[in-house]
């Protein structure tokens, strides 16, 4: 099932190679599933159960080709976290109702729980990970994230740095008023709000030149 | 500089960021489930659906049947092992798969381990099973219930604060009031879904699970599973928010144990946030009574405070607040009595400021009340009955800074523009309220270990087994380091969140910042005299300045006579290249057994109301602003106001981040947090976060937190207070206070609905 395989020619930061290496060991880590997966395949016999069926889907995560072989009822979340080993983009209710698996695919904030991965065909989709440039110098938005104190326990944080990055791209971070409305999808149990409305003040004008 | 890191006043530690700040930015800190655990298999829960009876037959051949369902645990597959035990690292008695009793709805009755993640979902949801049910008691009003005292029941309440002659003092009072109150059922919800990984390398177990007590839960979980506590290991290097539920450990772990064990693999069980409501504790609901009687002058004569909360049938989980309510005002009589009602729930547990939260709410809403009934100033009310001595032991109090919070946040708000009449602030179609409250929280150590190592290039590395859960405690563990021993924090590394390292206590009771900043400080004056002895020693590089006075500073040992030392050079003539100190601090007062109990996972807490000498406890005062519209009644709070003192702080940063979420979680408290319960099934009904209703950006505006400086060196070595759960006491009564000076209402239920406001 988890198959994962780099076909895209490396451009790729020391991040990203580090993300395709942990990817490709949990493959080979898990070659019984395959065998498993393999009489998934199999025309079932009562002619109900396609979505168990593995489909293949290939997409861009942070400028890396992806292919993965899955089961079609898993989640953008899950096959990043579970098949490419990003797990930066947090899991916090699988229901599209905290905003912690935030992601941008292409360039569009996106809820990576509440959008299945098949339907990420060909997409190109930024995490977390993605952010920082190759030789380690942070985007802006999360430089200003940790000027600002604008998280506790640090959970929520990729998916509200991605979200911000979207709500100031989106044009929605004209006022104050305006980003906490815009970010209001994003739940920070800990309470930063205020730190992230001005983490995100901070790094607008920046961000909307990157 | 900027708003969120405030300039540091007198006692107060520098606004450094946190020193984990790149990596939870960067996605690379590693939460309990990002971690890698090799070749792993997926497990779901499947759980009741009634919440009184028993369990006659499960049918588990449906979800046997689904492709890559690798194994079932259910009822009967845990006989080999010991039950859960309720107590401070147990969250309750229950042990689900032990037998057949179902004791609330949402209770664990197997677990489907699979291949993938999807499997493991689809199995448990195919988990039928056949009941013998009977009818609930859901809470307070239910038929059915058992209602008892609860002194006696909790070695955390062990009697009702009681003082003087309550009954006949309140009878000839000249203005009194009687009224009750009630706080709803409330869950953590942090972000961070609970989870279990576990797996075994011969008879090693090692456990990745968000934890707030690593030591104490690797002696519970190898008590359950009858092996020896060496072979176990909890491993939670960052925790996605705990708020205390985190703090015990639920009976899921050691069932994802024997999983892992029956499958001889890696087992992996995510939580999902609908299941995690009856599988975790929460906050019990509460109700209350309280009777305060003053003189027209406004000195209290007399404060009764009775409590009811509700707790599991079989676990006697006891909030207990009045020890801290008796203990507020110079009151002249106190009777207090909590009671417990036991009804057909999971059992509640700890949950940020646990006991202080719903009863420091009642008695600030009911002071405020009483402030009316008097037509006196809520401040000056205050102000009048400010104790010298703790009313209940007459024991004094260590520090008590509560009338400095007031004076400062009074100021910073504006109180003086507050027009006393109820309704005579409008703006609009807007009522504006004002409005404000006092936050107290205990203020406990416990006992500590702790390892430092210094390297002859000026490393430092820092271990201890507490749990940064948000609060930043590796970051000002990592301050305390690097002052000690003279080095820039880029130096320190700290290593915390894993039971191999040296014991820490439970991260609860705002006890971490004090404990661990103690116990590293007394490592590093270790590490501190050995290098001094060295350095005046005979060859030493600061030989014949042995009477000067020395310190660290600059990768250096400086003499106050001018002479200083490398650090380097001092390892050379030492001959070594590191230097570890390992150090156990034990509170004063603590038991002989005390440091014993701390690497038998129990945590001996000191302070608060339980010592010799004198009480202590944090304090501040919160004041709020409220707009309820005129049409709607919509409910908003553009201002917030708080002014704190809790002894040193060590980063002003970390703590105003604290204290700033504590405030908005009792924004929260006040307006927007309550799980529904279905009264005629026991059962929760808005699990999930768009129904449990939690404040968003879009809530929050203004938010003042103001640090007041404050210096007592009585409460541990490190004079820290702790205030993760102070910020959040006051802020419920504030809002309601100042929702009456809106509109004239005077809500007692939390939250404090439209629906409330309307007629």
């Amino acid at each position: 099932m988890p198959k994962v395989i780099s076909t895209g020619t490396s451009t790729v930061s020391k991040l990203s190679r580090r993300s395709f290496m942990s990817g490709s060991v949990l493959a080979a880590a898990t070659m019984p599933i395959i065998t498993r997966s393999a009489k998934a395949e199999e025309p079932p016999s009562d002619g109900q159960d396609n979505a168990r069926a593995l489909a293949a889907v290939s997409m861009r995560v942070n400028r890396q080709s992806y292919n993965f072989a899955l089961d079609n009822r898993t989640s953008l979340l899950d096959a990043l976290r579970d098949h490419a080993g990003l797990t930066g983009t947090k899991k916090g209710c699988d229901h599209g109702q905290c905003g912690a698996c935030t992601v941008l695919v292409d360039g569009r904030r996106v809820l990576s729980c509440l959008s299945f991965a098949v339907m990420n065909e060909g997409r190109d989709v930024t995490t977390i990970e993605g952010l920082a440039a190759a030789d380690g110098s942070l985007h802006p938005m999360q430089q200003a994230f940790i000027d600002n104190d604008a998280f506790q326990c640090g959970y929520c944080t990729p998916g509200q740095i991605m979200s911000a990055i979207g709500c100031v791209n989106e044009g929605h971070a004209g006022s104050e008023d305006d980003i906490r409305e815009y970010m209001s999808g994003n739940l920070c149990r800990c309470a930063a709000y205020p730190n992230i409305v001005a983490a995100i003040v901070q790094a607008r004008d920046e961000t909307r030149r990157s | 500089m900027n708003q969120a890191a405030p300039a540091p006043k007198e006692n107060m530690g520098q606004p450094v960021p946190r020193i984990d700040a790149r990596l939870k930015v960067t996605g690379q800190a590693g939460y309990s489930a990002d971690l890698a655990a090799g070749n792993v298999a997926y497990a779901a829960l499947a759980t009741s659906t009634i919440a009184k009876g028993a369990i006659q037959a499960l049918h588990l051949d449906r979800a046997r049947a689904v492709p890559g369902v690798l194994d079932i645990v259910s009822i009967g597959d845990m006989d080999q092992i010991e039950k859960p035990k309720f107590g401070n690292t147990g969250a309750s008695s229950i042990g689900p798969l032990h037998d057949k009793t179902v004791f609330h709805d949402g209770q664990i009755i197997a677990l489907t381990i699979a291949e993938s993640f999807e499997a493991a979902e689809e199995a448990a949801m195919l988990i039928e099973a056949d009941y013998a049910q009977e009818n609930p008691s859901a809470s307070f009003d239910s038929q059915g219930t058992k209602i008892e005292p609860a002194a006696g029941k909790s070695p955390m309440y062990k009697e009702d604060a009681k003082v003087g002659d309550f009954d006949s003092a309140y009878a000839s009072a000249e203005v009194k009031i009687d009224q009750k109150y009630s706080t709803p059922t409330q869950h953590h919800n942090p972000i961070e879904l609970f989870s279990t990984t576990a797996w075994w390398q011969g008879d090693q177990l090692t456990v990745h699970e968000p934890s707030q007590n690593v030591t104490g839960w690797k002696i519970e979980l190898a008590r359950q599973l009858k092996i020896d506590p060496a072979n176990v290991r909890i491993i939670s290097p960052y925790v996605g928010g705990a708020f205390g539920s985190k703090g015990p450990m639920t009976a899921r772990t050691a069932i994802v144990a024997v999983a892992a064990r029956r499958v001889g693999r890696p087992v992996r069980c995510v939580v999902s946030r609908m299941q995690a409501f009856g599988t975790q504790t929460y906050r019990a609901e509460t109700r209350h009574r309280i009777r305060i009687g003053a003189g027209k002058d406004g000195h209290i004569t007399a404060f009764a405070h009775e409590g009811w909360e509700v707790t599991s049938r079989p676990d006697p989980y006891v909030v207990g607040g009045a020890s801290a309510t008796a203990r507020m005002y110079n009151y002249g009589s106190v009777l207090t009595h909590v009671s417990l009602v036991r009804a057909d729930r999971n059992t509640p547990g700890y949950m940020r400021s646990p006991p202080e939260t719903p009863y420091v709410y009642a008695l600030e809403n009911a002071m405020d009340e009483m402030a009316v009934a008097l037509g006196m100033d809520p401040i000056e009310f205050r102000r009048i009955n400010e104790p010298q001595k703790e009313p209940i032991g007459g024991k004094p109090f260590s520090s008590r800074s509560l009338l400095k919070c007031y004076e400062q946040a009074a100021r910073a708000f504006g109180w003086s523009r507050r027009e006393a009449r109820v309704g005579s602030m409008r703006d609009g179609d807007w009522l504006v309220g004002m409005g404000c409250a006092t936050a107290i929280y205990p203020t406990a150590v416990a006992p500590c270990a702790a390892r430092i190592r210094l390297t002859a290039d000026g490393q430092v590395r820092v271990q201890c087994g507490s749990h940064e859960i948000g609060t930043g405690v590796r970051t000002v563990a990592g301050q305390m380091a690097a002052e000690r021993l003279g080095v820039d924090l880029d130096k320190v590394s700290v290593e915390m969140g894993d039971s191999a390292l040296p014991p820490a206590p439970v991260s609860g009771g705002s006890i971490s910042t004090a404990s661990v900043c103690s116990a590293v400080l007394k490592a590093c004056d270790a590490v501190r005299q050995k290098l001094f002895a060295a350095a005046v020693g005979e060859g030493g590089p600061l030989a014949g300045s042995g009477n000067a006075k020395l310190d660290m500073a600059g990768e250096k040992i400086v003499a106050d006579d001018g002479k200083s030392a490398a650090l380097s050079d001092l390892f050379k003539t030492m001959q070594i290249g590191a230097i570890e100190e390992y150090a156990e601090f034990a509170p004063r007062g603590s038991s002989p057994e005390a440091l014993k109990k701390l690497y038998a996972g129990e945590s001996e807490f000191h302070g608060g109301d339980q010592d010799q000498d004198s009480v202590k406890y944090a304090f501040g005062a919160e004041f709020v602003e409220v707009r309820v519209n005129s049409h709607t009644r919509e409910v908003r709070v553009p201002r917030l106001v708080g002014a704190f003192a809790a002894g040193r702080i060590m980063n002003t940063r970390t703590a105003r981040s604290q204290l700033m979420g504590g405030m908005i979680w009792g924004i929260g408290q006040a307006l927007h947090e309550a799980t529904e319960i279905d009264q005629r099934h026991a059962r929760y009904v808005n699990r999930d976060l768009q129904d449990y209703l939690v404040p968003v950006n879009a809530d929050i505006k203004e938010v003042e937190v103001i640090l007041v400086p404050e210096i007592d060196h009585e409460v541990n070595p490190a004079g820290v207070k702790g205030l993760g759960e102070l910020g959040n006491v006051g802020t419920a009564a504030a809002v309601a206070s100042a929702v009456y000076h809106a509109t004239g209402k005077r809500i007692r239920d939390l939250p404090i609905r439209i629906e409330d406001l309307v007629t």
